[in-house]
């Protein structure tokens, strides 16, 4: 990173807001100004973040721009068809060097004072270049580039952070649970066009955190989506309200939780029929078609979400302590002939599009949560997380450490990597120890 | 999406509101402009009334109601806004097949209401307080004789629980059509919300 050496700014120590040992999380966390300048340095930056799908870039100079954690990015394929990721913002004055979400270009160029930068991110154009002096080198000017962008299976990922691990140890045992979604089909995935795009007044960790863990608020929240979405109209039945179920939880952060009921299975019945599901058992095995095939919610740590069967791929972009943006794609499989690909979009959109019958629900939760959070005793709870403590154990039969599908757990996971983050300096903070003696 | 410019009082002869038969004329001779001014002004009139009476079902959450003013062939859709170079405009509003805010049959819409009608809806309990305002009205006939192409334009306010406020803006373009009582149904409505990131938590109502 180009950037004159800053002294880092002073960093709390989280550590006095958890106790997650017991299940006690301080709801500052939620709602603290400065954690949450802390939470864009350690938590975002350092972090692999996803950014879009593979299938959104098919020639040289598409392009699409998106967010990773408050700073703007562009991601696009360069003329060698790699895809590449940088900073939208000019390296002149900083101004954003492309306003628009997507399209195809041949190059960037910033409509302030007209510096041109190619797809690779190069600097090509400056307008009165001889006004720079002898030193000015244009090759040090382009674009400011991730430190590492990889793709699993379609889903591209990109970090700042030269040494973050790769993506795949990043994503460790959770890419089992993931494949559950992203390889049941030879061919793999895509994205259906356009990206559902909608505000919500509450911190982003509370969706991080409820789709990594909990199924819990399910019967109730969504009582009235579930009542009409029951073949009987009236609700669903008792064994599939208290359905059996794990839930996943990986020292990364990241979760997942699913029932294993067979018929606690929340499809589209247009997919559900194009599925041949004693395929999908030699494929991905019983375990999974039983497990994270049948319905859940997912989390990659920090602020990526799934839902394996609405298709609903999503992020969470933090937009100060107290909002989030939410950025939602549909997925389908790219074998599915084009009226299960429309079934699926239109069965995402009915549910979790933000008009969407369980969206609209979940959305109320996360906006009441923060709409309470800054009284001073309401804000100096202690938040209770204790559902499932010690049920965590490693099964034998999936991955990593599960529990009890009705538990916190993923949801302390998910805190325990997010408070080591906090209390790690990053990167940036270590080149200027090694920097300034 | 295409933008029709109409004088608003030029002489159009509209098939007749009240003779939906009655094929449309093209520009008038001058004689006879009074009488086509006068069946466009009906015809309008009759639009707005239905929009009128549609927007206090909806502000009402007389949903099922609102429903009867819907074709049974009705498609109920509202694509997605992007910003796009201004070379490539024509993606700026979501194709057919895309991710979209509403792309609804009355089926659907009809599924959707009954979720608001079970008691436990918990987004809309306590209940929103919505106001429509439809405006801009412009209508004119559709290639397919009885049929109409009608352009508004909505404001929709939605107040909720004690302080918050979202605003929906846009146009609608419908295709209306007469029922076998001779009322107008609604047959086909694009809405163009007027934001690219949708800037509330969601839209419980129906535009
Ligand atoms: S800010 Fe981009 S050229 Fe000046
Ligand atoms: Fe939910």
């Amino acid at each position: 990173m180009s950037a004159l050496p800053r002294t880092p700014a002073a960093a709390a120590d989280v550590s006095p807001l958890f106790d997650l040992g017991q299940g006690l999380i301080d709801r500052s966390i939620f709602s603290d100004e400065t954690l949450y300048r802390q939470e864009l340095r350690r938590v975002f930056a350092p972090s692999w973040l996803f950014l879009a799908h593979e299938s959104q870039f098919n020639k040289p100079g598409d392009f699409f721009t998106t967010y990773m954690g408050e700073d703007p990015v562009i991601v696009t394929m360069g003329r060698d068809r790699r895809i590449r990721a940088f900073l939208n913002a000019c390296r002149h004055r900083g101004m954003r060097v492309c306003r628009a979400d997507a399209g195809a270009t041949k190059a960037f160029t910033c409509s302030y004072h007209g510096w041109s930068y190619d797809t690779s991110g190069k600097l090509i154009n400056v307008p009165n270049r001889d006004g720079y002096p002898d030193g000015f080198d244009q090759d040090k000017w382009g674009l400011t580039e991730v430190a590492q962008l990889d793709t699993y299976k379609g889903l591209i990922f990109a970090t700042w952070n030269p040494e973050a691990p790769p993506l795949r140890q990043a994503l460790g045992d959770m890419t089992w649970y993931m494949d559950a979604m992203l390889d049941r089909d030879p061919d793999g995935t895509e994205v259906v066009g356009g990206v559902h795009k909608w505000v919500l007044e509450g911190n982003w960790k509370l969706a991080a955190e409820q789709f990594a863990s909990d199924w819990y608020h399910v019967n109730i929240s969504h009582a009235s989506a579930l009542m009409v979405m029951s073949p009987s109209g009236k609700g669903p039945k008792a064994e599939i309200v208290q359905t059996p179920g794990r839930q996943y939880t990986d020292p990364n952060g990241h979760g997942a939780g699913f029932p294993t009921h067979p018929k606690s299975r929340f499809d589209d019945r247009v997919v559900h029929h194009y599925y041949d599901y004693e395929k999908l058992r030699e494929r991905l095995g019983d375990t999974r078609v039983e497990g994270p095939m049948t319905t859940g919610h997912a989390t990659v740590f920090p602020n990526f979400s799934y839902l394996p069967v609405n298709g609903s791929i999503r992020v969470w972009h933090p937009k100060g302590p107290d909002r989030m943006e939410v950025w939602a794609w549909t997925l389908v499989d790219k074998s599915m002939p084009d009226e299960v690909k429309n079934a699926q979009r239109l069965y995402n959109l009915r549910t979790f599009g933000p008009t969407g019958i369980f969206e609209q629900d979940d959305g109320e939760n996360w906006s009441e949560c923060q709409a309470t959070a800054h009284g001073f005793m309401a804000g100096s709870m202690a938040l209770n997380y204790q559902m499932g403590l010690g049920s965590e154990t490693e099964d034998g039969t999936h991955p990593g450490t599960t529990g009890h599908l009705y538990s916190d757990g993923a949801a302390r996971g998910f805190y325990a990597r997010w408070r080591d983050l906090m209390n790690t300096p990053a990167w940036h903070e270590k080149d200027h120890e090694k920097d300034t003696p | 999406m295409s933008i029709r410019t109409e004088e608003p009082t030029a002489a159009v002869s509209t098939g007749s509101a009240l003779d939906p038969g009655a094929p449309a004329q093209e520009a008038a001779p001058s004689s006879a402009a009074p009488a086509a001014a006068l069946d466009n002004m009906l015809l309008h009139f009759e639009v707005q009334r239905l929009y009128h009476l549609e927007a206090q079902l909806l502000d009402q959450h007389r949903y099922a109601d609102w429903l009867e003013l819907l074709a049974d062939d009705l498609h109920y859709w509202a694509p997605v806004r992007t910003n796009r170079l201004r070379r490539q405009q024509s993606l700026a509003d979501g194709a057919p097949g895309e991710v979209a805010i509403f792309d609804e049959t009355k089926a659907s819409l009809a599924w959707r209401i009954r979720r608001f009608d079970s008691g436990m809806a918990w987004a809309e309990d306590p209940p929103s307080r919505t106001r429509h305002l439809i405006t801009n009205v412009m209508v004119r006939p559709d290639d397919e004789p009885g049929q109409y192409v009608a352009e508004s334009a909505f404001l929709c306010y939605r107040n909720r629980l004690e302080r918050e406020v979202d605003i929906y803006a846009g146009c609608r373009t419908d295709v209306l059509r007469r029922g076998t009582d001779g009322g107008l149904l609604i047959a086909r409505r694009t809405i163009l919300l007027d934001q690219n990131v949708l800037l509330a938590k969601n839209i419980s109502t129906f535009l």
